[in-house]
């Protein structure tokens, strides 16, 4: 009996998607063409910024619509040393990076206090302030204009080569996100999202642990910033606008809140589906106020809540034979409250 | 009871001390300011801002006098305040155009907007109540649809509304001050809104009704009041003023798409610094936010969201529910 057999189905099939996923991300390339090859990029980059968005909306039940604030703030990092100085690509990163990171602690420090409905409203404004600092400060910005000028190194100045810089970061990230969810920090956010007195109660303190929240997740959404200015050779104020803020939002919860996989699913979807209805008409924005308002009213799991409950009735009705259910009996227990509706 | 005469002589004496504490604050900070701004300005064009100021407070008050009842009794933050607000604007700006008065545009914007609020906590939102974080998204979801549909039916093209001939124009006060008419009468328009609304809020069974279904929904309900109606007509007539303040607002500024985001940015910022749910908080920090945009517009016009940014960020670590807000 091998070691794969040792696992429980669940996770023999969670390892087996992997195992058709990573060779499909790793060839595709290869076939695709080169505007293909950019949609690809750009939803792995809308997937890491997701799931830093999903780190506060999903683990921590704090849903932050300003956080295209801390991207757009590291984009713009980059740009100004790009467009403005000669400053080579190592400073343009390090600076995109301190500018990412200083806004996300600033913005901890401003939510760090509050909860729920105030929360929201807070990181709105926050982000907006962003984008209307974007607009206006035309010296260090280009207002409307935007950045130009801004390059890829050379080695990797080709989509296709860029895909792979891409996909490595994005990889390593999703693995320390995977740590991150999984380590005491981790489990105390999700103590947020249920509880924040019972939080406080266990001798956290509750407004440290929402500025670390802001710290981590800043630093994941930093580095999709960084990815992502690299991606288009440009910054606007667009990239900080609300919409900027609330598409991870609508990717995490059209994939599934509070997973990691959601977001990733979430964002390939929304990113081809934009792209698929952009060449038919210019109605995006209201495309994707539907999408919002059907997913919160009938499809609040997601993609991944829907396929999972599917999985879960699956299990239910192969039976005892496979041995796995005893492995995990809340599984079994929501499969049955699903069966019995 | 002697007991809970003290405790509330304590609670009461707590909040005096933070509004106290909030009034200093406001004058160490106020007064230095005002001093360094007059080294800056003439004494006219002082008050030329500080009328500026007051009536964009104004235009924030309706705004967030909306917001904030919406909130208090239904706990929902309704980021589709901004839309409601673009969008009343423009049914306002074309009724105007075809009926040629005013006062028809500011009716239609409204009640063309309420129907959009009846619709949205009718058929919407009572699918989903309580769910706090689904509410939210839901309004911000409307948002993207009511703006692009605006965009769709309406163009991109900037709009103002018609003003009567009597409104047009500057109002000559002195030798040499001139203020536009306009700008006054959304001044005069908000107080007289203001003295209303107080007086509703604090005087009839209405009031009592709504501020008692602020503090606790289940025994109003439960002393015979049919709160779902309660709720549905909060949610139309903050939708109403939101519509119309559209068209007030078409008046001084221009309808633009991409304008609801800012115009909910401004009321947000309202209410985070006068506190949710309280109408003194909406009205307090309309005036605050006005001040602010009306002097920075003129003094560091590069800065003006900043300037926004940072006396919120200040209050919001002294006071995370803002200046006169109760916690949630």
């Amino acid at each position: 009996m091998s070691w794969i057999q040792m696992l429980p189905l669940t996770k023999r099939v969670q390892l087996g998607l992997l195992a058709i996923v990573v060779p499909i991300a790793l060839l595709l390339p290869l076939v695709a063409d080169n505007f293909i090859i950019r949609l690809l990029t750009l939803a792995l980059v809308s997937a890491l910024f997701a799931m830093s968005v999903d780190l506060m909306a999903g683990y921590a039940g704090l849903v932050t619509l300003g956080h295209a604030g801390v991207l757009g703030t590291a984009m713009y990092g980059v740009g100004y040393v790009a467009a403005k100085t000669d400053g080579g690509i190592p400073l343009q990163v390090l600076v995109g990076f301190v500018a990412g990171m200083t806004a996300a602690a600033i913005f901890g420090l401003m939510a760090m206090r509050s909860t729920g409905v105030y929360f929201i409203m807070i990181t709105i404004a926050q982000g907006m302030i962003v984008w209307g600092l974007a607009s206006l400060l035309v010296d260090i910005t280009g207002a409307e204009n935007g950045l130009l000028g801004i390059r890829r190194p050379v080695s990797v100045e080709t989509d296709f080569r860029y895909y792979y810089v891409v996909l490595a970061v994005v990889a390593v990230c999703s693995a320390l996100l995977f740590v991150i969810v999984r380590s005491p920090f981790g489990y105390a956010l999700k103590g947020l999202r249920g509880s924040e007195t019972r939080v406080r109660m266990l001798g956290h303190n509750s407004a440290f642990l929402k500025f670390y929240m802001f710290v981590v997740s800043g630093f994941f959404a930093t580095i999709a910033g960084i990815l992502l200015v690299y991606l288009n050779e440009f910054v606007s104020p667009t990239d900080a606008i609300l919409g900027a803020s609330a598409l991870p939002v609508l990717m995490t919860i059209l994939g599934g809140i509070g997973t990691l996989v959601g977001p990733f699913i979430g964002a390939f979807v929304i990113v081809f589906l934009r792209n698929w209805v952009s060449i038919k008409v210019d109605r995006w924005p209201t495309l994707m106020g539907l999408i919002f308002i059907l997913v919160v009213l009938f499809a609040r799991e997601g993609l991944v809540g829907a396929i999972s409950k599917w999985w879960n009735r699956r299990l239910e009705r192969l039976g005892s034979d496979t041995g796995s259910l005893t492995e995990r009996p809340e599984k079994r227990d929501l499969a049955e409250a699903v069966t019995s509706d | 009871m002697a007991q809970a005469a003290v405790e509330t002589e304590r609670v009461v004496d707590s909040v005096m001390r933070g509004r106290l504490r909030v009034l200093l604050i406001t004058l160490a900070v106020g007064i230095p300011l005002v001093a360094w701004t007059l080294t800056q300005m003439s004494l006219l064009s002082f008050f030329t801002q500080i009328l500026n100021g007051l009536s964009f407070g104004a235009l924030l008050f309706f705004l967030a006098a909306g917001f904030t009842m919406i909130f208090g009794l239904l706990r929902i933050a309704n980021l589709a305040h901004g839309g409601f607000y673009l969008m009343g604007g423009y049914i306002g700006v074309v009724t105007t155009a075809k009926t040629g008065s005013l006062w028809l545009g500011l009716l239609a914007g409204g009640f063309a907007i309420a129907i959009l609020g009846l619709f949205t906590e009718r058929v919407l939102l009572r699918r989903i109540r309580g769910l706090e974080k689904p509410e939210v998204l839901l309004t911000i979801g409307m948002t993207f649809v009511i703006g692009d549909a605006s965009l769709w039916l309406w163009g991109g093209d900037p709009r103002v509304v018609d003003k009567p001939s009597y409104l047009k124009g500057a109002i000559q006060i002195g030798d040499s001050f001139f203020y536009p008419k306009y700008r006054l009468f959304v001044l005069a328009f908000a107080i007289l809104l203001a003295l209303v609304l107080f007086y509703i809020d604090r005087r009839t069974k209405v009031g009592a009704i709504v501020r008692a279904g602020v503090d606790d929904r289940e025994t109003v309900a439960a002393l015979g009041i049919n709160i779902k109606a309660v709720f549905t007509a909060a949610f139309m007539f903050g939708a109403f003023i939101a519509g119309m303040s559209g068209v007030i607002g078409a008046g001084f500024l221009v309808l633009l798409p991409g304008q609801d985001f800012e115009i909910l940015l401004f009321a947000l910022v309202v209410v985070i610094i006068g506190g949710l749910g309280s109408l003194e908080g909406a009205a307090l920090g309309a005036i605050v936010v006005g001040l602010i945009d009306s002097f920075a517009k003129a003094l560091v016009p590069e800065l003006s969201f900043f300037t926004l940014f940072a006396p919120m960020a200040l209050i919001l670590m002294v006071r995370p529910n803002g200046l006169l807000g109760k916690a949630l």
